[in-house]
C-alpha cells in the first residue's frame, strides 16, 4: 500500500512543533521517527496506542541494513490514561534526547474523568512539554478526528497556543485501487 | 449481653449509627446490630500542600482527626509520607473526601473510596456470608466478631437463607405482563398485575410472614421492583422491601462498558438495606453459577452478597487485591499515575504479543490426548512471583523473564501472588474433590458452580493486571505472564515430542497430542510429570478424544482456526468450542440441530456408522421448517448490539431489528442483545419484543435452511458431507415432498478467483 | 490496555493487501497459485509471532518457502515409490 509521505523537518531543541492531522499522518510520523533514529537516541510517548512499529521498520529498512540497531535507538512509552500522559512527561529524562508524542489528547478524551479535570492535567502536560522544550527537541501530533470533535477541539486550543510551528493536514485522499472505466 | 454462631448477611454505612450489621443466627433469628466505625483515607503530595490541607480540615465541624504517617507505595516500592484523615462516621467519610479531592486537586489520595465491607474484613477478618461467632452489648453494639470458617474453606456450613422469589409471568420487555409468580419455602403463589391494591397488600403480608433474607427476583432492577415501588408510593401501601427501617432502596445507574474487546450493557440496579436483591436477569454469570456460584464470589471477595451478584469477575479481583493490600499496609491508589517505563521499541515486537496458539491441522484427528496447564495464568503470577512491584527494569537477577529485557525479584511475596494463592489452591482443591466426588452426590453441583464462580475470577486476573484503570495493575507484569506462558506452552510441545508424541494443536494454555501407542489416562502420566519438571507448573489431563475435528475458518474452509472445534471423548462426552451449537448468538433450531447430529456421530463406535442416520435427521428437520412445525421461538436470533443506531453506515440485521423497537417506543443500549427473526422481504428481520405479533408465514425459511445447512456442514465435512452435498441431498428429499424448494445458493467457493476481486478478508484490509 | 501493533494474523492480511495490484495483474491461474502460497503461510502465523521479526516478510517468506520443501519431500517419496514399483 503505497501511501503519501509529508516530509516534515526534524524538530529543534526549544521549539514544539505540532501536527494537526488525522490518522492517515501516522506513516509520515514514523518516516520522521526513522530519519531521527539514524541521528541518535529519540524518546517517545504514545498517548493513542498507535505506535507503528512495522511502518518505522519498513522505513528504516529503506536506509540502513541495522534496522534492529536503530530500534533500539527509539525509547518508547505508552499513556493509556491523561494521569498516566502527565506523570510520563514530568518523568521524562532532560538531557536533550529529541522527544515525540504521538496521538496526545487521546487520553484526554476519556469520559470517565470530568472535563475539568482533564484540562487542568492537560494544562500540567503543557508546562511539563514547555519546560522539556527548552533542553530538547519536542514534536506533538494531535489527531483530528470525526467522534467526539467538540471536545477535541476544545482541548486543541491550549496545544495550539502552546506550540511554535503548526502544521494542519487534511485527510489525504488515496488513489483508488481500481481506476474507473466510465 | 448477646451472643450467637451466625452468618453476617449485610453490612453498610449508616448516617447515625456508623456501621449497621444484619446477621442470620444459627437458631433462626435475625439480629441487627452496629458499630462504631472510623475509617481513614490518606492524602500524599509535597510538605507545603500537606500542611494547607491540614489546615483546611482543622476547621471543618465533622469529626476527624488527622496524622502524619509512614505507608507503603507499592509502585515506588518504599515507603511515603502521607497525611491520614480519620473520619469518626464512614458514611460521612464519602462526603469529607469527595470534598477534599475537588479543592486540593493536585494531591493524590490512597485508600479513599474503598467498600465498606472490604474494610470491616481486613479489620475483624469477618467478610459476608462468613460464620462467625458473635458478640454484642445491650444496646446492639457488636463487640466481638470471631470468624468461624475463613473464606478458602472447601466445605462450608450451609447457610439457612430465606430466600423469596419474584417472577413475572412473562418477560416484560417482550409481552405485558399478567401475573407476579412467588415462591417461599416450597409455597407457590400468583398475584393478578392486573390490580394492583390487592397485590402489594398480600406481597407486604408475605414478606412480613416470611421476612426473607434474600429477594430473588427476575428483571427486579429493570421492571418489576421500579413498578412495585411506584405502585406502593401511589397507593400509600409500603412493602417493607427493606428490613431496615426509615431507609429508601439504593438507586445504581445502569451503564454501557467494554469488557475484552465486547461491549457489555449492564441495566440499572436496585439495592436493598438489610435484605438481599438479586435479579436474576440482570445478575453476572447466573446461567453459569447461580446461587452457590454468586455466594462463593461473595465469600472471596469480601463484597455483599447484593454487590457480588451485580459486578464484573474484574470488580471481584480488584477487591480481593485492595482486600490484600489493606491488610499488608499498602496504599490503594485512587488514581493510579504509573505509565509504561521508557523501553527500547526493539522490545516492543516481543513484549506485545498474547498466548501462543498454534493453527490445526484441519479435519479429523484419533486419540488425541487434551492436555492443559492448570489456571495458567494465576499459576505464572504465582509461581513466577509476577506483580507490579516486583518487575525489575535491571535484568541482572537470576529471574530473567523470557524474551523481555525484565527480571522479577523473588526475594518477598508480591502483592498480587498473596493475593490470588488461596484463590488458586481453592480452586486447585475444588478441581481434585470433584474429581472424585459421585455424580449422585448432592453436593456436586453445588461444587460445580462455586468453582465456576473461581474460575471466573482466576481467568479474568490476569486481564486485569494489565487493565489501565486497574489499581495494582502494570503493563510489564502483563507482559510478562503472557512471556511465561508461551515459554511454557514451548517447553510442553518440546517435552512431547521428545517423548514421541505429534502436536495436533497448541492454544494459550492447552496442547492437543497423539501419540500411537499412548491412548489411555495411564499412558500419559510421564508425559505430564515431563512437563511439571521443564515448566514447574501444573499441568492435567482433560481427557483422551475418540476423535477430534478442527474446523476452517468462516472465510475460508482451508484456513485453519485456533479455536473453532469438536469431539467425543473416550467417555462419549462431547466438546465444543467456536461452532454454532456453542454460540450464544446462534438460533436454537441450529444449535440444537447441530448438537444431536453431534450426538449421533458420538453415539456409534465409528461415527461414519452414524452418517445415514444423521442426513435422515436433518432432513427431517427441514422438512419440520418448511411445514412450519418449528416454533417461532426456536428460531430467534440474539445478536449483541455492537455500536450505537447512529453509527451504522449499513444496519446489521440486529441494527434493523433494534430500529423496529426504537418505533414501537422501546430503546435499547450497545451492548444489549436483541432476539429477532429473519423474515421475507424488507428489512428483513422482525423484532421479538415488538408489540405485534410476528406473521409465521413472513419467516424466511430459505434463509434458516441455509443457516441449518452450513452449521451441518461445519458437522459433517470431515466424513466427506460437506455443505454443499448435504443441500443437494435435502433437495431431492423436499422435492419428493413436493414442497417448495428454496433457490439453490452454492457457498461462496469460487468467488475469491474473480478478476480484480482479492479473497472478502483481504478486501477488508484494504478498506482499512 | 489493548495491543499496540497489529497481530501476525493481520500483518499477513496486510502483506497480501500491499501485493494485491500485483496478483490482480497474474493470470487466474497464478492468482490461484498466489493464493495458495498465502495459504500455506498461514499454517505458520504462530511462529511468525513468536519470532516477532520487525520486518514480518522474511518470515512469511520462509514460512511459504517451507511449505513448499514440504510437498517437494512429498512429491520425492512418491516418485520414488513409484519408481520401485516400476524397477
Amino acid at each position: 500500500m503505497e501511501q503519501h509521505i509529508t516530509p516534515f523537518p526534524l524538530p529543534k531543541t526549544g521549539k514544539i512543533s505540532l501536527v494537526v492531522a488525522p490518522k492517515g499522518v501516522r506513516h509520515s510520523l514514523m518516516s520522521m521517527l526513522a530519519a531521527l533514529a539514524l541521528r541518535g537516541r529519540v524518546i517517545v510517548v504514545d498517548g493513542g496506542n498507535c505506535f507503528d512499529g512495522y511502518t518505522l521498520a519498513r522505513e528504516l529498512r529503506r536506509q540502513t541494513h541495522h534496522v534492529q540497531a536503530a530500534l533500539k535507538q527509539i525509547w518508547l512509552s505508552r499513556a493509556f490514561t491523561c494521569y498516566q500522559m502527565v506523570a510520563m512527561l514530568a518523568e521524562l529524562p532532560r538531557d536533550g534526547t529529541p522527544i515525540i508524542i504521538l496521538d496526545m489528547l487521546s487520553t484526554f478524551l476519556d469520559e470517565n474523568v470530568n472535563f475539568s479535570k482533564r484540562q487542568r492535567l492537560l494544562e500540567n502536560s503543557l508546562g511539563l512539554l514547555r519546560r522539556l522544550s527548552e533542553h530538547a527537541p519536542v514534536a506533538v501530533w494531535a489527531r483530528t478526528r470525526t467522534t467526539a470533535a467538540e471536545e477535541n477541539e476544545q482541548l486543541l486550543t491550549p496545544l495550539l497556543s502552546t506550540a511554535h510551528d503548526i502544521w494542519e493536514l487534511e485527510t489525504p485522499t488515496l488513489p483508488e485501487h481500481q481506476l474507473p472505466l466510465f | 449481653m448477646l451472643e450467637f454462631a451466625g452468618w453476617l448477611l449485610d453490612l453498610f454505612e449508616d448516617p447515625r449509627e456508623g456501621l449497621v450489621l444484619y446477621f442470620i443466627d444459627e437458631s433462626g433469628a435475625r439480629h441487627r446490630l452496629t458499630r462504631h466505625f472510623p475509617v481513614t483515607f490518606y492524602a500524599l503530595g509535597s510538605d507545603a500542600e500537606l500542611r494547607a490541607l491540614w489546615q483546611h480540615l482543622n476547621r471543618r465541624p465533622t469529626e476527624i482527626s488527622l496524622s502524619r504517617t509512614q505507608r507503603m507505595d507499592v509502585f515506588k516500592r518504599q515507603s511515603v509520607t502521607a497525611l491520614g484523615i480519620t473520619v469518626q462516621n464512614p458514611y460521612e467519610a464519602r462526603k469529607v473526601f469527595s470534598q477534599t479531592a475537588a479543592e486540593f486537586p493536585h494531591l493524590e489520595y490512597a485508600d479513599a473510596d474503598l467498600h465498606i465491607a472490604l474494610r470491616f474484613a481486613a479489620e475483624t477478618g469477618a467478610f459476608p456470608l462468613a460464620h462467625c461467632q458473635v458478640m454484642a452489648d445491650e444496646t446492639g453494639q457488636l463487640k466481638e466478631i470471631d470468624v468461624l470458617e475463613d473464606a478458602w474453606t472447601l466445605k462450608p456450613t450451609p447457610i439457612p437463607l430465606r430466600t423469596m422469589t419474584l417472577a413475572p409471568d412473562v418477560p416484560p420487555h417482550h409481552a405485558r405482563p399478567h401475573y407476579l409468580n412467588i415462591s417461599m419455602e416450597g409455597n407457590q403463589y400468583q398475584l393478578s398485575l392486573q390490580t394492583w391494591r390487592p397485590l402489594l397488600v398480600n406481597l407486604r403480608a408475605l414478606i412480613q410472614r416470611h421476612d426473607p433474607d434474600v429477594l430473588l427476583t427476575d428483571y427486579g432492577d429493570t421492571w418489576l421492583l421500579p413498578k412495585l415501588l411506584q405502585q406502593s408510593e401511589k397507593h400509600h401501601i409500603p412493602l417493607g422491601l427493606n428490613r431496615e427501617a426509615g431507609r429508601g432502596v439504593a438507586w445504581h445507574e445502569e451503564r454501557t462498558y467494554f469488557s475484552y474487546g465486547q461491549i457489555v450493557f449492564r441495566g440499572q440496579q436496585i439495592h436493598l438495606f438489610g435484605r438481599c436483591h438479586i435479579d436474576r436477569q440482570n445478575a453476572v454469570l447466573w446461567k453459569d453459577y447461580e446461587l452457590d456460584g454468586t455466594i462463593e464470589v461473595s465469600r472471596v471477595t469480601s463484597l455483599p452478597l447484593q454487590t457480588s451478584s451485580r459486578v464484573s469477575p474484574g470488580t471481584g479481583i480488584s477487591s480481593i487485591e485492595m482486600l490484600t493490600a489493606l491488610r499488608e499496609g499498602i496504599l490503594v491508589p485512587w488514581q493510579k499515575q504509573q505509565a509504561e517505563m521508557l523501553k527500547p521499541a526493539a522490545d516492543l515486537f516481543t513484549a506485545d504479543q498474547g498466548g501462543l496458539v498454534y493453527q490445526p491441522q484441519i479435519g479429523v484427528h484419533k486419540n488425541v490426548a487434551e492436555i492443559d496447564f492448570v489456571s495458567l495464568y494465576p499459576a505464572i503470577m504465582v509461581h513466577f512471583n509476577i506483580s507490579p512491584e516486583t518487575i525489575l527494569t535491571q535484568p541482572d537477577t537470576d529471574n530473567i523473564v523470557p524474551a523481555l529485557g525484565l527480571a522479577i525479584d523473588t526475594s518477598q511475596d508480591g502483592l498480587i501472588p498473596k493475593a490470588l494463592r488461596p484463590l488458586l489452591e481453592k480452586r486447585v482443591e475444588m478441581k481434585k474433590h470433584l474429581a472424585c466426588t459421585p455424580h449422585w452426590d448432592p453436593f456436586r453441583k453445588n461444587f460445580k458452580r462455586r468453582a465456576s464462580a473461581l474460575k471466573w475470577l482466576l481467568v479474568t486476573c490476569f486481564g486485569y493486571l494489565g487493565y489501565k484503570n486497574a489499581r495494582f495493575g502494570r503493563i510489564e507484569a502483563h507482559q510478562a505472564v503472557t512471556a511465561y506462558g508461551r515459554e511454557a506452552l514451548l517447553r510442553a510441545k518440546e517435552a512431547a515430542e521428545d517423548m514421541g508424541y505429534k502436536v495436533i494443536q497448541l492454544y494459550v494454555d492447552g496442547l492437543w497430542v497423539q501419540h500411537p501407542d499412548n491412548t489411555q489416562p495411564k499412558d500419559i502420566n510421564p508425559l505430564l510429570l515431563e512437563i511439571q519438571e521443564r515448566t514447574g507448573l501444573p499441568i492435567s489431563l482433560d481427557g483422551i478424544y475418540r476423535w477430534v475435528v478442527f474446523v476452517g475458518s468462516r472465510q475460508n474452509k482451508q484456513r485453519p482456526v485456533a479455536n473453532r472445534y469438536f469431539g467425543v471423548f473416550q467417555d462419549g462426552s462431547i466438546k465444543v468450542r467456536g461452532i454454532d451449537a456453542r454460540r450464544c448468538d446462534s438460533t436454537p433450531f441450529v444449535a440444537e440441530t447441530q448438537m444431536h447430529l453431534l450426538e449421533l456421530l458420538a453415539s456409534k463406535e465409528n461415527p461414519e456408522t452414524a452418517l445415514p442416520d444423521a442426513v435422515a435427521y436433518l432432513q427431517k428437520r427441514i422438512r419440520a421448517l418448511h411445514q412450519g412445525d418449528i416454533g417461532l421461538s426456536e428460531l430467534l436470533v440474539r445478536q449483541r448490539l455492537g455500536r450505537k443506531l447512529e453509527a451504522y453506515r449499513t444496519p446489521s440485521p440486529a441494527a434493523r431489528a433494534v430500529m423496529q423497537l426504537k418505533a414501537a417506543g422501546k430503546d435499547l443500549r450497545p451492548g444489549q442483545r436483541v432476539p429477532f427473526l429473519y423474515t421475507l422481504g424488507k428489512p428483513g428481520v422482525f423484532a421479538w419484543d415488538r408489540p405485534q405479533k410476528p406473521n409465521p408465514r413472513s419467516v424466511d425459511v430459505a434463509r434458516y435452511q441455509r443457516l441449518l445447512l452450513r452449521a451441518a456442514g461445519i458437522v459433517l465435512e470431515a466424513w466427506g458431507l460437506d455443505e454443499e452435498t448435504l443441500t443437494e441431498k435435502v433437495h431431492t428429499d423436499l422435492s419428493q415432498l413436493s414442497l417448495p424448494i428454496p433457490p439453490k445458493q452454492h457457498p461462496g467457493k469460487h468467488r475469491r478467483n474473480i478478476p480484480g476481486v482479492v479473497n472478502p478478508a483481504v478486501n477488508r484490509a484494504l478498506k482499512g | 490496555m489493548g495491543r499496540t501493533l497489529p497481530s501476525a494474523t493481520q500483518l499477513m492480511l496486510n502483506e497480501e493487501a500491499s501485493l494485491a495490484r500485483f496478483r490482480r495483474a497474474l493470470r487466474r491461474s497464478d492468482q490461484l497459485a498466489f493464493d495458495d502460497l498465502f495459504t500455506a503461510a498461514q499454517k505458520h502465523i504462530s511462529a511468525a509471532a513468536y519470532a516477532a521479526h520487525a520486518l514480518p516478510f522474511e518470515t512469511f517468506l520462509m514460512a511459504m518457502l517451507l511449505e513448499e520443501h514440504k510437498e517437494v519431500t512429498r512429491l520425492r517419496k512418491i516418485i520414488e515409490a513409484l519408481q520401485e514399483m516400476h524397477a
